[in-house]
């Protein structure tokens, strides 16, 4: 089911459509978002500003916004956070989210809630209670959490290991939507003149005892219009991917070479397959993050003056930070990168550094320079974005894009103005909405309840 | 960590009536959705509660307040699937959603001690504050239905003492967190690249006997410094608990004379805890209908206590008295011998008298019950009784629970508070911005930096 177009360009390999997703950071994705001069400093917690970035993804058909979140403040010394806002000044993301839902109609609200530090009744509720104030339009960014930082925030010293982290993810992700399926779909008949107001015979206890958790339910909602709100998934180690493959109906990626997404897009359908699905059902949506303008250049100086307003001492921390937060505020700039203690945080990312770094002989001034700039955005005419992400799309490589944009709502409106008519002219994008719930937009079915 | 805090001082307004509106889409009747002006499937339609919402912002309310259980509200299925207690919105999502159709009126709403965790209840409230501009509410409650710790993975409720040990801890917790930031720190100075002030952070790296939260939370202080703390503590724990942190106070006090009783004793002991008693709102509740005549008033009520099933009128006597099954005895018929329970005895012995005095049947005590704080009338009788209960010192105020929904509520926006505002009770305009404003409560200022130095 899908909601585009039927517009599909015949020299291609697929006739189905672009999707994407809108993540919104406010004041946008960069550390020194908030210093631009067009951006709402305070947006984090300005409701208007949020609404009207939703509006122009929606304006544009987006399939939905996301947004991410942390339970804390990550560590990092007191003068670099005090130059940052988003860790420090942020809405609660499903307050932030059921406020966005009554001030749109028809896009898809994402947002992530924590396995590790929540309790799977209130996640069920939240997001169930969500879908039923949009109308079937909430998705669940399913994270195990990241940091130190917020584990001290719910009692524990350091945050939960990795193999625990995921097998509870696991388990609470069961006794979720185990929760959600509490009612069947046709429960709830509130008829007045009988006074039955739904069908004790179509209610089921979970009774869940696991090795996490223990849960008796029933649920106090009436089954999510989607069933299931959309499970959105991001995992990149091996313990992610086999959770994604199963669980998500969505899953999000940091992958940034062609041939890399390529492989890791065939890899996740494999095992959505060998999980007995429709590989069809679970969309792969790399990260995109964009500057665009209608020349090359002005794109390209857009990024410059966005870049130049990170204070040096945020880019060094920022540097730190993917380097399995090491500080390097010791090691003189202008010297090489000191032998580091592998990462318990993001292996991957700390080898990719030192891999650029002995490859290109760079020195720490280098490498924070290389952060500041943030090579993970393209730069381009919309000629050239639209280039790209068909690329991505027809090479099998990404089922659309979850769109990240350096500062808001500056990136997003110009995505929105010249990428998104340069999408549809090539057939890749529809110009409305078609369905009503994030499932439809989607082309996702829809999960079938207990019977 | 410090955890006094000083008040802004602010030129003492005069005592006026403040209203709050209970919000649950099926009523407050337990028999309300049946009743013909009633939507039955309003629970979980949010332009519903949106067109109530914006009703009750006509009629000036003060606040609106979601209340809440984290479990479905009853385990007898027979009764329970008879009755919108069912389902529900997850509070906070519904308030947020609200503040987006609404301008003035406060959104309160439910969140357990005993069943969340304080970083996220600090949150939550200061996100929602935040987005509606200073009108959150938080209803501090410890938990009282045992299937709430069954989806919680407890096997027996938490015992009333440690309840409330508890419960005194995470205020003092989620307070602390909404106090990370001063009022002035986060500074957002675009020139100098400083989004805040270091020297107007303030975390808590809180440890104590139930909770160990370091913070700083992760959102500028809210609006109104603090969200306004609602409490119905009744029993003597409770009502010290309530006396210490609750800023409008629920109660279920029915009859003038204990209601005044009540009134004099949480404000004697707000003053003993150094407080400002006129900065303690207590609220009993009052579920009107209103008519054109007395009788017909009367006439409504009996039509809606008519359409309360037999199962739900024995569930509804069971869920007051104790753990006693009646579905053997008739419900024409009295009450049977009740052995001793590990309810609440107060109320208890005072229900169980009422029944042998009157020589009540089961359904005549279940209409009791259901009834609940009702007065029907005409909208001077309705009026008067307000006026009466807030002269007499009975209450500064009225949580309102109105029977069915829409209908009851838009007969009294329409017909008593157009009354209450002739008669100089109740004022025809908003007077501030956030609640605390609108219920005359001042705003907590936040802890001196010394003293936190100190305090460390």
């Amino acid at each position: 089911m899908s909601r585009r177009s039927d517009r599909s360009r015949t020299d291609q390999s697929r006739t189905d459509q672009l999707h994407l997703n809108a993540f919104l950071k406010p004041p946008g994705e960069y550390l020194a978002a908030w210093r631009h001069p067009d951006t709402a400093p305070d947006a984090g917690i300005n409701i208007q500003e949020v609404l009207s970035y939703a509006r122009i993804a929606e304006d544009a058909a987006f399939d939905a916004v996301f947004l991410a979140d942390l339970v804390g403040v990550p560590f990092a010394n007191e003068d670099v956070l005090s130059r940052v806002s988003v860790v420090n000044d942020s809405f609660e993301p499903t307050t932030l989210l059921a406020a966005l839902a009554a001030g749109t109609s028809r896009i898809g609200l994402i947002a992530t809630a924590s396995t590790s530090y929540n309790e799977p009744y209130h996640v069920a509720r939240t997001f169930a209670s969500i879908d039923h104030i949009s109308g079937g339009r909430a998705g669940w960014n399913v994270v195990t959490s990241l940091n130190d930082g917020e584990a001290q925030n719910f009692g524990l010293d350091a945050h939960l290991d990795h193999a625990t982290r995921y097998d509870r993810a696991e388990e609470f992700y069961d006794v979720v939507t185990g929760l959600w399926d509490s009612f069947e779909d046709d429960a709830f008949r509130h008829d007045q003149a009988s006074g039955v107001y739904f069908d004790p015979a179509k209610l089921h206890a979970l009774n869940h005892e696991g090795k996490h958790l223990k849960v008796a339910g029933p649920l106090n909602i009436a089954r999510p219009p989607q069933g299931h709100p959309v499970i959105v998934q991001a995992g990149a180690s091996e313990a992610g991917k086999n959770l994604a493959s199963r669980i998500a109906d969505v899953i999000f990626s940091g992958i940034r070479d062609l041939t890399r997404a390529q492989e890791f897009y065939a890899e996740i359908k494999e095992r959505a397959a060998a999980h007995g699905r429709d590989p069809d059902h679970l969309k792969v949506l790399p990260g995109l993050s964009v500057v665009t303008a209608p020349t090359e250049s002005e794109a390209r100086d857009k990024l410059a003056r966005l870049t130049e307003l990170l204070p040096p001492q945020v880019a060094l921390a920022d540097l730190s930070y993917w380097l399995g937060g090491f500080d390097l505020s010791s090691y003189p700039l202008d010297g090489p990168l000191p032998e580091l203690p592998v990462s318990n945080q993001s292996h991957t990312a700390q080898q990719q550094i030192y891999e650029d770094a002995r490859r290109d002989n760079l020195t720490i001034r280098d490498l924070v320079r290389r952060v500041a700039d943030d090579d993970r955005t393209i730069t381009g005419t919309p000629q050239q974005i639209a280039d790209h992400i068909e690329e991505w799309f027809h090479g099998r490589a990404a089922d659309g894009f979850n769109v990240i944009f350096p500062y808001l709502p500056g990136t997003l409106a110009d995505f929105a103005e010249l990428v998104v008519p340069e999408l549809r002219r090539r057939g890749l994008f529809g110009t409305h909405y078609t369905g009503t719930t994030l499932r439809e937009h989607l082309g996702l079915p829809r999960p079938a309840g207990r019977v | 960590m410090n955890t006094r805090t000083t008040w802004t001082t602010q030129t003492a307004r005069p005592r006026r009536l403040t209203l709050g509106a209970l919000v649950h889409g099926s009523g407050g009747h337990i028999a309300g959705w049946r009743h013909p002006d009633a939507r039955p499937d309003g629970q979980l339609d949010f332009p519903f509660h949106a067109d109530l919402a914006r009703a009750l912002e006509r009629g000036r309310f003060d606040a609106l307040f979601v209340a809440d259980v984290v479990a479905i509200w009853g385990h007898q299925l027979d009764s329970l699937s008879r009755t919108g207690r069912a389902e529900h919105f997850e509070p906070l999502t519904l308030l947020a959603a609200l503040s987006l159709v609404t301008e003035h009126i406060g959104l309160a709403a439910t969140a357990t001690t005993t069943y969340n965790h304080p970083f996220h209840t600090a949150r939550k409230f200061a996100s929602l504050d935040h987005i509606s501009g200073g009108r959150a509410g938080w209803n501090v409650v410890t938990s009282v239905v045992p299937l709430e710790a069954a989806n919680f993975g407890r096997d027996n409720h938490l015992e009333h003492e440690l309840r409330y040990r508890r419960a005194d801890e995470f205020v003092q917790v989620v307070k602390a967190l909404w106090d990370s930031f001063d009022d002035d720190a986060v500074v957002r100075d675009k020139e100098a690249g400083r989004y805040y002030d270091p020297a107007g952070l303030r975390t808590p790296h809180h440890r104590g006997e139930h909770f160990t939260v370091r913070g700083p939370l992760n959102i500028s202080r809210p609006p109104q410094g603090h969200p306004v703390v609602f409490q119905a503590g009744s029993s003597e724990t409770g009502k010290e608990f309530a006396a210490r942190h609750g800023e409008v106070l629920f109660t279920t006090q029915h009859e003038l004379g204990a209601a005044q009783a009540f009134y004099a004793d949480v404000k004697a002991r707000a003053a003993a805890h150094g407080r400002d008693p006129a900065h303690v709102l207590v609220w009993p509740g009052l579920s009107p209908l209103v008519a054109a005549t007395e009788g017909e008033a009367r006439q409504r009520l009996g039509e809606l206590q008519d359409l309360i099933h037999d199962d739900v009128a024995r569930r509804l006597v069971q869920d007051n008295i104790g753990d006693i099954d009646l579905t053997d005895y008739p419900v024409d018929g009295p009450l049977p011998d009740i052995p001793d329970t590990n309810r609440s005895k107060s109320r208890r012995d005072l229900l169980l008298k009422l029944a042998h005095d009157e020589k009540l049947t089961i359904r005549q005590l279940a209409h009791r019950f259901a009834a609940g704080p009702a007065v029907s009338g005409t909208p001077e009788q309705i009026a008067d009784h307000i006026e009466t209960w807030f002269h007499a010192r009975a209450a500064d105020g009225f949580n309102v629970s109105f029977p069915y929904l829409p209908g009851s509520a838009e007969d009294f926006v329409d017909h008593v508070v157009p009354l209450l505002q002739r008669r100089g009770l109740f004022p025809t305009e908003y007077e501030g911005t956030t609640l605390r404003e609108n219920l005359g409560l001042p705003r907590p200022a936040a802890p001196a930096r010394q003293l936190q130095e100190a305090g460390r």
